[in-house]
């Protein structure tokens, strides 16, 4: 079976309209970055207490509001985890109260206000302030090293204007993912995190794919413009990116759909990144490598740099 | 050609049987029946076989995580020679800046004492050291005391029993603790949080006592004058049945607002949860003695002074107030006893008087054992039978035949759990420790008495704790999708690939059981997103495969040979298989080194993923191939 026997596509000649997409998609996402609460921090990164409790007895978030009023907590969130009677609790630290006591506080109310009402401690996650600022910058600097390493490893095999195209694609996935979350209001905690680095290092192995087909490309198709020869390497890579982007985004969806609550969001940070990677390895990252070497070098150049690896 | 088949037919059996050797245990332990289980755990063996398994983590197995901090402000305050107002107040500016994200606290105390011109050594170190050697020696100091504190917690923890704790320093001033399958969060908290700091000190003459409560008194009439309680409609009379116990003459209890005792400031004044805003006075003291209005006697009882716990925030906040101290004699303090006692419907915590000044501390202590207690007041309940060290033993003989007939008060952390008044002489160097509310508060006591008192209070700064039935249903769910997921990709290469999916399919199997065998050999801790991790390998797994196949394709079309296309495929997908592969290693290797815990398991399993899928496509399929071809001369492949 094959999907593609020899594609002809003109991706090259699309790039514009690419472009135009990809743009739309960055400024919303980061226009909503502005909406007030955005993006969503979870409890890794804004610190507090989450508790999820799951009842023996079908219950409704406004008993457990009610349980919780009682001892005057401040801001607190209610939202049903998962099956229907599992709740996850969400109050912010309160000054003067160590961190751990605040899941003391919370079960303590409910035990008492709702004592017919029997339930079990499935998960507590208790995060300090400092922790969550810490994690915070963790994980912006994890991102940053691993997109200069990236930076280094690329322009060492490959030519310089590859790294670049290859991290601003990157980064155009990370930010799409992110906006995407940030327009959802979905949550983003450390688990996210670790997707989109993981999106980082699966949109890379897919443009890498078609950045070595160039660079074989170059050596082989001598008299052809750099346009064609980009565009026919991602021609011939196309079915292996559609395949494997195929088969990862199966599994992804498996596990968004069965996975259980505590990976959701990793899950489907996985699927939006898997889709936007593919179509920025195909649409993106070569278009810029064109565009770059257009206005700043020929392919000779490229060419004479590649016969030396 | 034959030769090197053979070695690969070699290696790769030899692998296979690795493999399975790795994995035999987890295959064991899984599919262990309950009773069988029970019978291993009996006789012992259930233990080694976990040691050996795939080490899950505590998000799978339930369990608790924490992290705790040390606090250096107080520990340096500990260190000082003198302690005024002007250290306090170096010290809460240095630990505010602390919190608000900088690092390094020695460097952050230089920089304060230094902006009001205090040298070092106002507070610390010996006559004649330099500023220099000061900081070496307070850095020293901190580091002792983390390295002690983790010591401690070791010892507190062992003492506790949980397999296979893990216990660390991270940075200068953390530590973190894992005990997986921990069933009562709430104890172990208790247990390793607690300074454990034993102190033995004097009570104040009951004199004294009175004398502070008149002076506070009549500082807060003064102050209060003009405020009369009021009936009015919130200020709903409560009827106190403990009324006779007080005083001499009957006191009319009645519930006030707290506003009536300070002004407009807001207050809570629950203890143990309850959302009472109101305080139980006694009325007809409460105009004169405002103070002494929140305090009860009741001696026939038992206790003296003591407090309903609706008062307790009230009391303290009085007695924290900058004027009310300056009324406390100088090497006096007020503590609180660790339990509450109920008299008819109320329940009230003793207040102490004791002399600031330890006569002696835990420091000393050899050993603690629970008992059960013999006595007739306390027969039936637990207590902690110490011993101390000669030197101990010493001041112990000492302070009791100086104070015969006054009381010694047992504190730990600060809570008096005990105030004896002496009988006799003590000359062998033990006694006991009664007034714990079970038998399982007087083993954590008697554990952390023994492993001895932290240098410094801890703080838990970050807690996770997974049920074991979240943990367990994780497992399942996320087992599910792995197997969703293999059967969805394995169907999908066969129609795609025909035979040479079916080897991709095989290699699939070989990727995953290998990834687990690697798992289980070298303990790797085996994490949600981990599992996660595995199900990502097994789609990105076929990639590399992909990638080979596509290019033999492409090679068959240009009408080569099968053999020939084969080798041209695997040789030319090589170097981008390499590079695409290397990339994401290097972010896995990333996350690995910013993440914690199941991140950590997740950055694992991905690297691991990726290498063996390198290997399974490049190795394995090829050689299959390769022993395909080898038999007889293929004219057609099914590719």
């Amino acid at each position: 079976m094959q999907f593609f026997q020899t594609p002809h596509i003109d991706f090259v000649a699309r790039r514009k309209i690419a472009y135009v997409i990809s743009a739309s998609l960055l400024i919303i996402g980061i226009g909503s970055l502005f909406i007030p609460g955005r993006p969503n921090y979870g409890i890794d990164f804004k610190g507090g207490t989450s508790i999820v409790l799951r009842f023996e007895k079908t219950i409704t978030a406004g008993k457990i509001r009610d349980a919780l009023s009682t001892i005057g907590l401040g801001s607190s969130e209610i939202k049903r985890f998962g099956t229907k009677n599992e709740f996850l609790i969400y109050v912010e630290q309160q000054k003067g109260t160590s961190a751990s006591d605040m899941a003391e506080k919370v079960e303590g109310a409910i035990t008492k206000t709702l004592p017919d009402d029997s339930y079990e401690i499935r998960k507590v996650d208790t995060v300090g302030p400092k922790i969550g600022e810490e994690l915070r910058k963790a994980a912006v600097l994890a991102v940053l090293i691993a997109l200069l390493l990236i930076l280094i490893y690329i322009g060492w095999r490959f030519e310089f204007v590859f790294a670049v195209g290859a991290i601003i694609a990157l980064f155009h996935d990370v930010m799409i993912t992110f906006g995407i979350f940030s327009i959802l209001n979905f949550e983003i905690s450390l688990k996210e995190i670790a997707a989109f680095l993981t999106i980082v290092g699966y949109s890379l192995n897919d443009t890498i794919v078609v950045y070595d087909r160039i660079r074989e490309n170059l050596k082989v198709m001598r008299s052809e413009s750099l346009a064609t020869i980009i565009n026919t390497s991602i021609n011939q890579s196309l079915s292996r990116t559609i395949i494997t982007s195929m088969t990862t985004f199966f599994v992804v969806f498996v596990l968004f759909l069965f996975g259980g609550e505590v990976i959701h969001g990793f899950a489907f940070a996985m699927c939006v990144g898997i889709i936007v990677g593919t179509y920025s390895s195909i649409f993106v990252a070569s278009a810029l490598v064109l565009d770059w070497q257009t206005r700043h070098g020929d392919k000779e150049h490229l060419r004479m740099a590649h016969k030396k690896k | 050609m034959q030769r090197k088949n053979l070695f690969k037919t070699i290696l790769i059996v030899f692998l296979l049987c690795w493999a399975i050797y790795a994995l035999w245990p987890s295959y064991k332990l899984n599919t262990l029946t309950p009773e069988k289980r029970k019978m291993l755990d009996d006789e012992g063996k259930l233990i080694p076989l976990i040691d050996k398994s795939i080490r899950l983590g505590l998000d799978l197995q339930g369990g608790m995580y924490l992290t705790y901090e040390l606090d250096l402000p107080v520990l340096v305050e500990q260190l000082a020679r003198v302690k005024d107002k002007q250290l306090t107040e170096v010290l809460s500016e240095t630990e505010q800046e602390l919190n608000a994200g900088s690092e390094d606290f020695m460097a952050l105390l230089m920089n304060n004492m230094e902006k009001r011109n205090i040298p070092l050594s106002q507070y610390w170190g010996e006559h004649g050291d330099t500023e220099k050697e000061i900081k070496e020696w307070i850095e020293k100091e901190a580091k002792d005391a983390m390295n002690r504190s983790l010591e401690i917690l070791r010892n507190r923890i062992d003492q506790f029993g949980v397999s296979e704790p893990i216990i660390q320093k991270i940075g200068a001033r953390r530590i973190l603790i894992e005990l997986p399958g921990i069933s009562d969060p709430d104890q172990a908290k208790a247990l390793i949080g607690k300074t454990a700091l034993l102190e033995f000190k004097m009570l104040k003459d009951p004199l004294v006592f009175s004398d502070v409560i008149n002076k506070i008194d009549k500082a807060l009439a003064r102050e209060k004058g003009s405020i009369i309680p009021e009936e009015t409609e919130e200020t709903k009379a409560v009827k106190d049945t403990s009324q006779k116990a007080a005083e001499q003459q009957p006191s009319q209890d009645k519930a006030i607002g707290v506003s009536e005792l300070f002004g407009d400031e807001e207050i809570t004044t629950d203890e143990q949860e309850k959302s009472d805003t109101s305080l139980i006075v006694d009325e007809n003291v409460f105009k004169e003695n405002p103070f002494l209005a929140l305090l009860r006697d009741l001696r026939q009882y038992g206790k003296e002074v003591s407090v309903p716990v609706e008062n307790v925030k009230a009391v303290d906040r009085i007695l924290a107030r900058e004027d009310i101290q300056k009324l406390i004699p100088p090497d006096a303090q007020f503590r609180w006893s660790s339990e509450t006692i109920k008299v008819g419907d109320r329940e009230y915590r003793e207040l102490f008087l004791v002399k600031k000044e330890a006569e002696l501390t835990g420091k000393y202590l050899t050993d603690a054992k629970v008992t059960i207690s013999q006595d007739v007041q306390n027969t039936g309940l637990p207590e902690v039978n110490f011993k101390l060290d000669r030197q101990g033993t010493r001041i112990f003989s000492r302070v009791t035949g100086a104070n015969i007939e006054k009381r010694l008060a047992i504190i730990l952390d600060d809570r008096v759990y005990m105030a004896p008044r002496i009988q006799t002489k003590i000359p062998n160097g033990s006694g006991r420790i009664t007034g714990m509310k079970n038998m399982d508060e007087a083993k954590m006591m008697a554990i952390v008495l023994r492993a001895g008192a932290l240098p410094a209070p801890v703080q838990i700064v970050e807690e996770r704790t997974v049920g074991p039935s979240l943990g367990q249903d994780s497992i399942n769910r996320s087992k599910w999708s792995a197997l969703i997921s293999m059967c969805i990709v394995m169907l999908f290469m066969i129609v795609y690939y025909r035979m040479a999916g079916a080897i991709a399919d095989l290699a699939l199997i070989f990727n995953l059981v290998f990834l687990l065998a690697v798992l289980a050999q070298f303990r790797f801790t085996l994490t949600l997103p981990g599992i996660a991790g595995i199900v990502l390998t097994i789609g990105m797994a076929v990639d590399a495969n992909v990638l080979v196949f596509e290019r033999i394709r492409e090679e068959l079309r240009t009408g080569k040979t099968v053999r020939t296309s084969i080798d041209a495929g695997y040789a030319r997908a090589f170097k981008t298989i390499l590079d695409a592969n290397v990339t994401t290693l290097m972010t896995a290797l990333v996350l690995y080194q910013f993440g914690t815990g199941p991140i950590r398991g997740f950055a694992i399993t991905l690297a691991i993923g990726i290498v063996v899928s390198m290997f399974t496509a490049l190795v394995l399929t090829r050689y299959v191939f390769d022993t395909i071809t080898a038999r007889r001369t293929l004219t057609k492949l099914s590719i």
